[in-house]
């Protein structure tokens, strides 16, 4: 067995695609459909055939729920690492995305937040060099 | 009678595709050699809609207002969404939703049989083959309806037809669009 992909739900996957293409600079990877099922998926350019990311319509209620409470508690739904947040947050910045978090040094990292328009926190990390 | 085996669809024949601003829109039009009594009972019930449909349906689709849970069967994942029937002006014209397309069928009396036309909305990328998996579903139902159901032919069991393949391809064509890649790791185009 091998972890392979992980799921993220948005609320347009068409919208989706282009923010974690466009801004974020993800590549799509796989993309079919089956009547309204969609099947997504992206993946690192650094990492073309390392994890991919599925945006995942959500059109379930249940789940709905769900990613509306942990975005209101300020809590990312999905966590990237970067060797460079700063020059990730400028670079994702100038493309026009909203960050509700500046680089801001924790412990044992330093991390940005950002809104992916699709009903998601996003978390960048990089990790500190101990 | 006809065998699940022995069955070869048609060419590619009785679809058109409409751009409105991004929305595609798939048109599909079949003869078929049965009343519109008949066939909106197949369209409708669920015990007619497993024998022929890409969907599980859990209630009738054939009355107004009601709420009924679709399950897109073969998916690669459990996908169920909730429709609420729009119009159901039996036996003539019936319109819910299927999580994002519009499903819109209309049935005229010819003859003895019907002209049963569908609209549905869908991605460009996918209109092809769309247009064969409808193509290949609407065979099925036509043969259930004359008493010789092979059962249905949907998703996983649609593509390992060779014959779901060359009707993709033959619909492309027809709608001068590129042929689908599907499904290929590392497709990057937009």
């Amino acid at each position: 067995m091998k972890i392979k992909v992980t799921s993220i739900y948005v609320d347009d996957q068409g919208k989706a695609l282009r923010f974690y293409t466009e801004v974020l600079g993800f590549a799509k990877k796989v993309d079919f459909s089956q009547g309204p099922y969609r099947w997504l998926t992206v993946a690192s350019p650094e990492e073309p055939d390392g994890i991919e990311l599925q945006l995942a319509l959500n059109d379930n209620p249940a789940a709905k729920a769900y990613q509306q409470a942990i975005f209101q508690q300020s809590q990312p739904a999905i966590m990237f690492f970067t060797d460079d947040v700063k020059g990730d947050y400028e670079r994702i910045k100038a493309r026009g995305a909203e960050f509700t978090k500046p680089p801001t040094e924790v412990t044992g990292s330093t991390i940005a937040m950002l809104n992916d328009t699709c009903g998601n926190l996003i978390q960048l990390t990089q990790l500190a060099r101990w | 009678m006809i065998d699940r085996a022995q069955y070869t669809p048609g060419p590619a024949s009785g679809a058109q595709i409409r751009k409105d601003g991004e929305k595609w829109t798939l048109i599909l039009v079949r003869e078929l050699r049965h009343s519109p009594e008949k066939v909106w009972q197949a369209l409708t019930e669920p015990a007619h809609l497993r024998e022929w449909a890409p969907f599980e349906a859990d209630g009738s689709l054939g009355t107004f207002g009601n709420r009924v849970k679709l399950t897109t069967v073969g998916a690669p994942a459990l996908h169920v969404t909730e429709t609420t029937v729009t119009r159901a002006d039996a036996p003539e014209v019936l319109e819910y939703n299927w999580g994002d397309h519009d499903m819109r069928w209309e049935l005229e009396a010819l003859g003895g049989g019907t002209r049963l036309t569908l609209w549905t909305n869908i991605g460009r990328r996918f209109i092809s083959m769309g247009a064969a998996g409808w193509h290949i579903c609407f065979d099925v139902l036509d043969r259930l309806l004359a008493g010789q159901p092979i059962g249905r032919i949907v998703g996983p069991d649609a593509r390992k037809f060779g014959g779901w393949q060359r009707l993709s391809a033959e619909y492309a064509k027809q709608f001068a669009i590129d042929s689908p890649n599907w499904p290929r790791q590392g497709d990057q185009e937009s």
